[in-house]
């Protein structure tokens, strides 16, 4: 897609992996105005993880809501300091924040802002900071946990230890986790965001481990609901607690006492049948990469009701 | 003497209409850059033809695809091309089942893009 000059100008200051991320954020964004506030929000030098988390606040807002959401009306209270009101009119993010929106980071920022929005916050940022004891909207935002758009960068959130640990099964040794799952879990709650407008939650289930679900019910459930028209998003991996790749369970197909999962791995575009009794008797998966062996956990829907 | 059951006419008995065809589909919807909310917006709109006529069906689809979605080509044309295939009042359910299908697919890949750091290598080990 085609951007304006000025944010193909702060995009080449960003790292592949953050142009690679605001081309998926453009991707994704339900609507134009969506795109446009994570422009502006990008353009008044916020961070890539910054960034990403607006955007994943507002994707599941309707345009009404995002509008609402990010701009301060004839209705702004009246104690908004002028700097904050000024700030708000270019910078989306921060009118998000300050209407009470939280954002949670889920991106490391591997590069900075390029480096004239940059500058342009540190000029707007100096008057907000000597105004900060007196006032309580401020003042209450820096007490909540995670980060603000006021933040110089990123300020990596405070991880209970168990999510902490869980984050740790599934990060590569010695990096930080760039999206902080919460404890137990992996990626439930990326499912429920992405398809709570067609009204589907999820609950997700480690497969054949204490605590978690024997593989045959998983499978059943997971039959069950490829039935109902929804698919099964996994995680597979070669041994349990480390999980490779994200799979998705398209559809089901039975002849006779026989069931077929037709399974797709999104990161090789492989498309593949695989036997029930293969799954359930643990043999090895069917793609051409022999590392991605077993089915470790699977989401199951909680709901429909689109 | 019992009325036969109507049966699925042949492109929606085909083993692949939710799985390659489904990702063909959504692969030219996402390379004429349409949004999910689009797609979200199409599977709403799809709930108004369950339980309809085929004639019906196909009335609506066209008027969707000139109306509601005349400025997502990609979502009309798909559209048309799906409401000339409906024979029977089964196939108008199947359809409805195959589109709804397509918009979670697309939120679901959406949601491990996005998801990709938590995995070692982002997904790519």
């Amino acid at each position: 897609m085609t951007v304006p000059d000025e944010v193909q100008a702060v995009l080449d200051g960003w790292s592949p992996r953050g142009r690679k991320i605001f081309k998926e954020l453009m991707e994704d964004a339900s609507s134009e105005l969506q795109q446009e506030l994570v422009q502006r929000a990008m353009l008044a030098g916020h961070t890539t993880g910054e960034v990403h988390a607006f955007a994943d606040e507002l994707r599941g807002l309707s345009d009404d809501e995002c509008f609402a959401a990010c701009t301060l009306d004839d209705d702004a209270p009246e104690d908004y300091t002028v700097t904050q009101l000024l700030r708000a009119e270019s910078d989306p993010l921060f009118a998000f924040e300050l209407k009470g929106g939280t954002l949670t980071p889920n991106e490391e920022d591997d590069a900075p802002s390029a480096a004239l929005p940059m500058q342009r916050r540190e000029v707007m940022e100096a008057p907000i900071a000597r105004e900060l004891a007196a006032d309580p909207v401020r003042r209450a935002k820096e007490q909540r946990a995670g980060f603000n758009a006021e933040s110089g960068g990123f300020r990596p959130m405070v991880v209970s230890k168990p999510a902490a640990l869980a984050v740790a099964a599934v990060a590569p040794s010695g990096a930080m986790p760039a999206m902080p799952a919460p404890a137990g879990r992996l990626f439930e709650d990326l499912l429920g965001e992405a398809t709570r407008a067609l009204g589907v939650s999820w609950r997700e289930v480690e497969l054949d481990v204490p605590g978690g679900v024997p593989i045959d019910q998983a499978l059943q459930q997971a039959a069950s609901a490829l039935q109902r028209g929804i698919p099964i998003p996994c995680v597979i991996g070669n041994a349990q607690g480390r999980p490779l790749r994200y799979l998705l369970v398209l559809q089901t197909s039975t002849s006779g006492t026989n069931r077929a999962f037709q399974l797709y791995e999104p990161f090789s575009q492989e498309l593949v049948w695989a036997n029930e009794k293969d799954l359930l008797s643990r043999g090895e998966l069917p793609f051409d990469n022999k590392s991605l062996r077993r089915l470790l956990r699977m989401a199951l829907p909680n709901a429909r009701g689109l | 003497m019992a009325a036969a059951r109507p049966q699925a006419s042949a492109p929606f008995v085909n083993r692949e209409l939710n799985g390659e065809q489904l990702l063909d589909e959504l692969s030219e919807l996402r390379n004429a850059q349409i949004a999910q909310k689009h797609l979200e917006d199409l599977a709403r709109a799809l709930h108004e033809l369950e339980g309809r006529r085929v004639a019906e069906a196909v009335i609506q689809l066209k008027q969707l695809a000139s109306n509601r979605f005349a400025g997502q080509p990609a979502i009309a044309s798909l559209l048309v091309r799906w409401s000339t295939r409906l024979k029977s009042e089964v196939d108008v359910g199947l359809l409805v089942g195959h589109l709804e299908r397509l918009a979670l697919v697309s939120a679901l890949l959406g949601a491990f893009r996005r998801g990709a750091d938590r995995l070692p290598k982002g997904g790519r080990a």
